[in-house]
């Protein structure tokens, strides 16, 4: 009796493990009208099979990686390669990091697209394992290899004309700030959008939560949170809140949307207004500070099919329409429109400097 | 023998010589009345004191339900299987299951109170397996939870992708790793009463608002399903206490053996047992999806099967201890994320204040060195609150588990789990 029992629990715990990890994520869709060649990417150019590695959240967190994932498709649609699409989980390590990037790269897939700097340390390890392989990662500029691509954005840039219009739709002279994880890259966030809200008016307060502390990244799927976060601000008084937390900003937008006419929230990455899973909540959000991922993403795939591929640090600004922000609604009076286009253009010529760090 | 095992297990306290007084646990209604009252007067006193009006507002106690719900759903499904003797350490992947299972069926049949019934079911499915693993093939109860919580996540985050990346969910805003928006509960705001508490709230004034705040936030915007777990809590005492067929449950987590001996089927009260156990963390899991949120979300329970787990054990295995460390969870989680560092802040002053209560009634008692040390920490932590303003921010998100182990700590030396619990029982082991 006592061998059965051991027996089955191993089995259970092999199968668990073996479910757990095999089920995590891989999917591989092929397109329709598949291009006849079947050489891999490289000398030739044309690109074949498409590794994508999301961040946590995957397609469908109606932000970041969705914005990555719409660069991937239209990719998609104009070369007609294959993909194979896989998420990072909440909580995980280096290693299986590694591992899912090298198991893209041993399965012939080139290039290899990593979204999030979360990817850093694995991708540093498996690009100098296959160099005949095409990388590129979002958000992350340490990784500086010949067959790497680092696709870098001026977030500050779009978050400081975001906190200008936040500060010119302001009644109560108080604003909120919801970030993900505090660290470097969402103190990029929180310093433009501080900037541009006292650069209107240095009175007005900016309330700032981080949901989580690194190296816990669940503030960036954790819609709860952000949900308690952006109803402690309004009962504050705040009455625009930025949050630029993933799908945590779900939970926030929601919660504004609940507090009815006068208050606003302001979307990230995506232009939020547009999003279908926040149709319902939509009239509530007055701008989204956009990063147009998909671009990039777009642009170094275009890259390598043209036989050309990106490499080195590789920067996203309002110049080259890498950031930007959102109309979608129609909540921008022309007035603060004006202001913002200004600015815009005194960010470009370099007469605004915003900073990066709060 | 028999017989006195199982009087044992209907009075917690066992009747030997050795029994502690009255155990931790077991205070009279009226004694936890005044605990609980004279808490709220600390309380209301640091926030008058303090400024940090976000202690006892309408909105600070909503939140304190939202994140305590699901924690304690959790807590009293590991306290059905416990007290029948079976540890469950797989809440957490009950409660992942409990999640995709009401996600999915709410955004397939358009209807929440369906996504409810398959939330509970898939926990429950959870919870079979659970049981015949543990009970029927006799595994160690921790490698078979632990499996199951390695397994759950992977088992819905593949169904997740087959089922909510299908052009008809992508087109509502589903994706690999959630679903597209769901039908919700319906919630009670009683109308005139929510703006007058939430106005009376507003003013500030000692204890009268902050008893304002309290109502307020029970009856603004309250989800049915709080209700409903709220009678949940109350019905299990009822069952497992007040009922044979809870004592009989309640001896297999005692003395099975015993138990046997008087005719109890123990594999069919443990199956039942982790059962309801499983719907229940099921339940959990439609709480934080379905309530908390509008949306299946991978990873969206962030470990509250295990916090609901450590609530019971803080709870010594009893319905009210285990809503005590529920609420005192959710009360500290949705104050640090409603970013009032003010109110954190005073939280010092409330530790401080209980440090000194507690030092002085063990003075009271004679324990000196105990008083001493109570003393001298809580005059550390009054000095910490006045030479500070605010709490670094790495500590305040982790401001839930410390408070959660401090008072742990402080209160929980004499935990008493039932006797059996966590063994591997195999029928007619005892002749």
């Amino acid at each position: 009796m006592r061998r059965i029992g051991r027996f089955a629990a191993a089995v259970v715990c092999v199968g668990g493990l073996a479910l757990a990890t095999a089920c995590g994520s891989t999917s591989t869709s092929s397109q329709a009208h598949k291009s006849g060649s079947s050489s891999s990417a490289g000398k030739s150019g044309k690109i074949t099979k498409v590794g994508m590695a999301y961040d946590v959240g995957g397609r469908g967190d109606q932000s970041f990686n969705d914005s990555a994932a719409r660069g991937l498709d239209k990719a998609k649609s104009q070369y007609g390669f294959t993909v194979s699409e896989q998420s990072a989980q909440n909580g995980e390590t280096d290693a299986i990091r590694e591992q899912r990037l090298e198991q893209l790269a041993a399965g012939g897939y080139n290039p290899v697209i990593a979204i999030g700097y979360t990817y850093a340390p694995a991708l540093g390890k498996v690009a100098k394992k296959y160099p005949n392989t095409e990388f590129a990662i979002v958000d992350d500029s340490t990784v500086q290899l010949k067959n790497v691509a680092d696709l870098m954005f001026t977030e500050q840039q779009s978050s400081y004309l975001v906190g200008m219009a936040a500060a010119l739709t302001t009644k109560t002279n108080k604003v909120g700030f919801i970030g993900g994880v505090d660290n470097a890259l969402i103190h990029k966030f929180d310093a433009g959008f501080t900037a541009g809200v006292h650069h209107i008016n240095p009175k007005i307060t900016v309330i700032k939560k981080y949901l989580s502390e690194p190296p816990d990244t669940s503030g960036y799927a954790n819609p709860t949170g952000g949900k308690n976060t952006a109803n402690g601000m309004l009962s504050q008084g705040a009455d625009v809140i930025y949050s630029a937390a993933g799908s945590s900003g779900t939970g926030a937008i929601q919660a504004v949307h609940a507090a009815g006419k006068g208050k606003w929230a302001i979307g990230v990455d995506s232009d939020q207004y547009q999003q279908k899973a926040l149709a319902a909540d939509k009239s509530s959000i007055l701008t989204s500070a956009l990063k147009n991922v998909d671009s990039a993403v777009y642009l170094f795939l275009k890259s390598v099919q043209d036989g050309k591929p990106l490499s080195g640090t590789q920067r996203f600004n309002l110049t080259n329409n890498g950031v930007g922000y959102a109309t979608s609604g129609n909540f921008l009076t022309s007035a603060v429109q004006t202001k913002l286009k200004a600015a815009e253009q005194d960010i470009i010529s370099g007469k605004i400097t915003v900073p990066t760090t709060p | 023998m028999a017989a006195t095992s199982l009087e044992g297990a209907d009075a917690p306290q066992p009747r030997t010589a050795k029994a502690a007084p009255r155990a931790v646990g077991r205070l009279r209604p009226w004694q936890v009345m005044i605990a609980l009252a004279a808490l709220f007067v600390v309380i209301s006193l640091a926030r008058q004191l303090s400024g940090g009006t976000d202690l006892t507002s309408v909105g600070q106690w909503g939140g304190t339900l939202s994140f305590a719900m699901p924690i304690g759903l959790a807590g009293l499904g590991g306290l059905w299987a416990e007290r029948a003797g079976v540890v469950n350490i797989g809440l957490e992947g009950m409660m992942v299951l409990g999640t995709f299972g009401g996600g999915y069926v709410a955004w397939h049949t358009h209807s929440a109170w369906l996504g409810l019934l398959a939330g509970i079911a898939l926990g429950a499915l959870g919870g079979l397996l659970h049981a015949y693993l543990t009970v029927t093939l006799g595994v160690d109860h921790i490698v078979s939870g632990v499996a199951i919580n390695l397994l759950a996540p992977g088992f819905a985050a593949y169904l997740s992708k087959l089922a909510f990346t299908t052009p008809a969910a992508t087109a509502q805003g589903g994706g690999q790793k959630q679903s597209p928006p769901v039908p919700g509960f319906s919630r009670i705001t009683i109308p005139g009463l929510s703006s007058w508490l939430a106005h009376l709230d507003a003013h500030h004034w000692f204890l009268v608002s902050d008893l304002a705040g309290l109502i307020g936030g029970i009856v603004t915007g309250l989800s049915v399903i709080t209700v409903l777990a709220v009678a949940l809590l109350i019905g299990s005492y009822f069952v497992l206490w007040r009922t044979p067929f809870g004592l009989r449950l309640r001896s297999c987590g005692e003395n099975p053996t015993a138990a046997e001996s008087l005719g109890v089927n123990v594999y069919r009260y443990k199956y039942a047992a982790v059962l309801v156990s499983g719907g229940l963390a099921g339940l959990g899991g439609v709480f934080i999806a379905m309530v908390n949120s509008n949306f299946f979300l991978d990873g969206q329970t962030g470990g509250r099967g295990y916090i609901g787990l450590a609530s019971m054990i803080f709870g010594n295995w009893r319905i009210g201890g285990l809503a005590a460390g529920a609420g005192l969870f959710g009360y500290t989680d949705s104050l640090q994320g409603r970013a009032d560092t003010t109110s954190v802040h005073a939280l010092l002053l409330i530790v401080a204040v209980l440090l000194i209560g507690l030092a002085l009634w063990n003075g009271y008692r004679r324990r000196y060195l105990r008083a001493g040390i109570g003393l001298a920490i809580g005059a550390l932590v009054v000095v910490w609150f006045t030479a500070t303003k605010s709490l670094p921010a790495e500590f305040l998100v982790v401001t839930p588990h410390i408070t959660t182990l401090l008072v742990m700590g402080l209160a929980s030396q004499r935990l008493r789990m039932p006797k059996a619990d966590g063994l591997v029982y195999r029928r007619g082991q005892g002749t």
